[in-house]
């Protein structure tokens, strides 16, 4: 099923698009890895469609080199997205043509192995009964499956889903996220553009975190969530000493009240470190004669650590 | 095969048939209602209303009114379909040109790693498909009556004939390529047809009139088509004054007017962000 054996489906090295002064992608060094679902992350206008649409050949880049599936783009484009399907933004069809006849153009560019494929890629997103109605009929959540059908005419290794979750009510979105699972487990590669950042969470097995036209972070989402500020949840009889006492505690960033109980954010450290710190913020409040009803790490999420990420952008700033 | 060497292969030349690519544009065209029946009147419709009225106004009053059908109402038939062919071919062309792009298509079809150029190309045969035979239909309506209820008249021959239907559909296919390649390069079929309409109906052959303008005139293709155009039905499609043109300067102006557009909108097709 693979064209190359890259471990990487997209490498990017410096990659830069300017639109004028403006620098919509500053200098991207991403590596997409083989065979999962890869979320690429950041707020409205930091640039993730951009750089979407440079990898796809929809506009030139202003600096820098790219592979898709280990072919260098745009010198082996056609080579390369020959197994890549794309929504950019939201998918658009030709509202006067059907479902069916919307795949028929797209199939005829890919070719006659796309042509065989399309009674397929209709049925497994669940539009077969409805492929001969015309496409201006369609509800977004019907687009965005046939927009989904469209990628797999070409058998794709990469899918390049561009927002995909935009517009879905609750029951479209988890029917995407299992389709996008589904696709996974096939050992195909999906990336997915975002500002849904619980939707990447649950969707994703690695991402990269993107701001102001820059990559902050990229990795698992374990080795995300393990790189932030160890934090945990205390839970005593009196929080108002408790939180003066470890305000002061050396090993203690910040203290903040959360769901009657103190969320103690920690200094950046190993995991060793962090579970000693922890002894001795419990032993110290013992200590002070304040007894503790609770104490356990928290699961830092992906949401606590992007903000913390631009947060830290922004002071930096 | 490794990565590093499909990578350091030289790029594999794309063998995907090209006719599909026709098909399909063919399919986006003819699966338009409006645009079906737009071009139905301009064409078909146009031929049997001319008839229809010519031979009502005979029987009416055959002393006033000869026959319908001869050489004479040949020359006002194809002057009909020319001018309204014209018009058809204009908005085929601006559809063909900028229908993908309107309705955001066309970016859907180059993340195929499709080449842009065939892409473009595949429009000229594609929109010529539709659209002449709905001309030759009309023509074949035109030809058929004016020998059919030629009457006392001269009947057409047959020379004349094919040169007449020859001579239309070429007409019609420069205009349908002018206005392929001038929407592919606005990315909108509404300016395209606004312009081209203006040009055709009103400034050229304003333009054509204007006897100061001396052989200015004749890089105009209505010059040209009118210098091409059978005798017999020569001075009812020729517009304005007839500037006289040589057979090179008419083959010349010609084959500009069908290159410019379609090297300026291959360019901007390949060129533009989709």
């Amino acid at each position: 099923m693979n064209t190359t054996t890259s471990p990487y489906v997209v490498e990017t090295d410096g990659l830069t698009k300017r639109f004028g002064d403006r620098t919509a992608v500053s200098d991207v060094d991403l590596h997409v890895p083989r065979g999962v679902a890869f979320g690429y992350l950041g707020p409205n206008g930091a640039g993730k469609t951009t750089l979407i649409r440079m990898l796809l050949g929809l506009t030139h880049a202003s600096a820098g080199s790219m592979k898709l599936l280990g072919l260098p783009v745009p010198e082996r484009r056609a080579e390369a997205l020959a197994r890549v399907g794309a929504i950019v933004e939201e998918p658009r069809f030709h509202g006067h043509l059907t479902g069916s006849e919307n795949l028929r153009v797209v199939a005829a560019a890919r070719g006659p192995e796309a042509h065989a494929r399309i009674g397929a890629s209709l049925d497994r997103v669940g539009l077969t009964a409805r492929a001969g109605d015309r496409v201006s009929t369609y509800s977004l959540g019907m687009k965005q499956r046939l927009g989904i059908a469209r990628c797999l005419l070409a058998d794709p290794e990469l899918l390049v889903l561009d927002e995909p979750m935009n517009g879905l009510d609750p029951a479209g979105i988890e029917e995407l996220r299992v389709l996008i699972r589904s696709l996974v487990a096939e050992g195909r590669t999906v990336v997915l553009s975002s500002h849904l950042l619980s939707e990447v969470e649950r969707t994703c097995d690695a991402v990269a975190i993107v701001d102001q036209g820059r990559v902050v972070v990229q990795g698992s989402l374990d080795e995300l969530r393990s790189d932030g500020a160890p934090t945990l949840l205390v839970a005593s009889a009196d929080d108002t000493r408790a939180r003066s006492l470890l305000g002061a505690h050396v090993s203690v960033d910040s203290v903040t009240v959360a769901d009657g109980a103190l969320s103690v954010r920690l200094h950046h450290g190993t995991e060793t470190v962090a579970r000693e710190a922890a002894a001795d913020i419990n032993r110290r409040l013992v200590e002070a004669g304040i007894p503790v009803y609770r104490l356990e790490p928290q699961q830092v999420s992906l949401e606590q650590r992007f903000l913390e990420i631009t947060s830290r952008l922004e002071e930096a700033a | 095969m490794t990565a590093l060497s499909v990578a350091a292969a030289p790029p594999q030349p794309d063998r995907r048939p090209f006719l599909p690519l026709v098909t399909a544009d063919l399919l986006k065209l003819r699966k338009r209602r409006g645009l079906v029946a737009t071009v139905t009147a301009m064409t078909i419709g146009a031929a049997v209303v001319t008839y229809a009225v010519l031979a009502i106004l005979h029987a009416a009053n055959p002393a006033h009114h000869g026959p319908a059908g001869g050489v004479a109402n040949l020359m006002h038939g194809v002057g009909v379909l020319s001018l309204l062919g014209c018009v058809a071919a204009t908005i085929v062309g601006a559809s063909a040109g900028a229908d993908d792009l309107n309705a955001g298509v066309f970016r859907e079809l180059v993340v195929t790693g499709r080449s842009r150029l065939a892409l473009f190309a595949s429009r000229l045969p594609g929109g010529l498909a539709f659209l002449l035979p709905f001309v030759a239909a009309g023509y074949a309506i035109a030809a058929v009556a004016s020998v059919g209820l030629a009457g006392s008249l001269a009947s057409p021959t047959t020379t004349l004939l094919v040169e007449g239907g020859l001579w239309l559909i070429g007409e019609v296919a420069l205009f349908y390529v002018v206005a392929l390649g001038l929407a592919s390069l606005l990315g909108s079929r509404t300016q395209t047809v606004g312009i081209l309409l203006a040009f055709r109906l009103a400034l050229a052959p304003i333009l054509a009139s204007i006897a100061a303008l001396g052989v200015f005139r004749e890089v105009f293709p209505t010059a040209a088509l009118g210098r091409l155009a059978p005798a017999a039905i020569a001075d009812d499609v020729r517009q304005g004054t007839h500037a006289p043109m040589s057979l090179a300067a008419t083959v010349a102006v010609l084959i500009l007017w069908t290159a410019i557009p379609l090297v300026v909108g291959a360019w901007r097709t390949a060129a533009r962000d989709a």
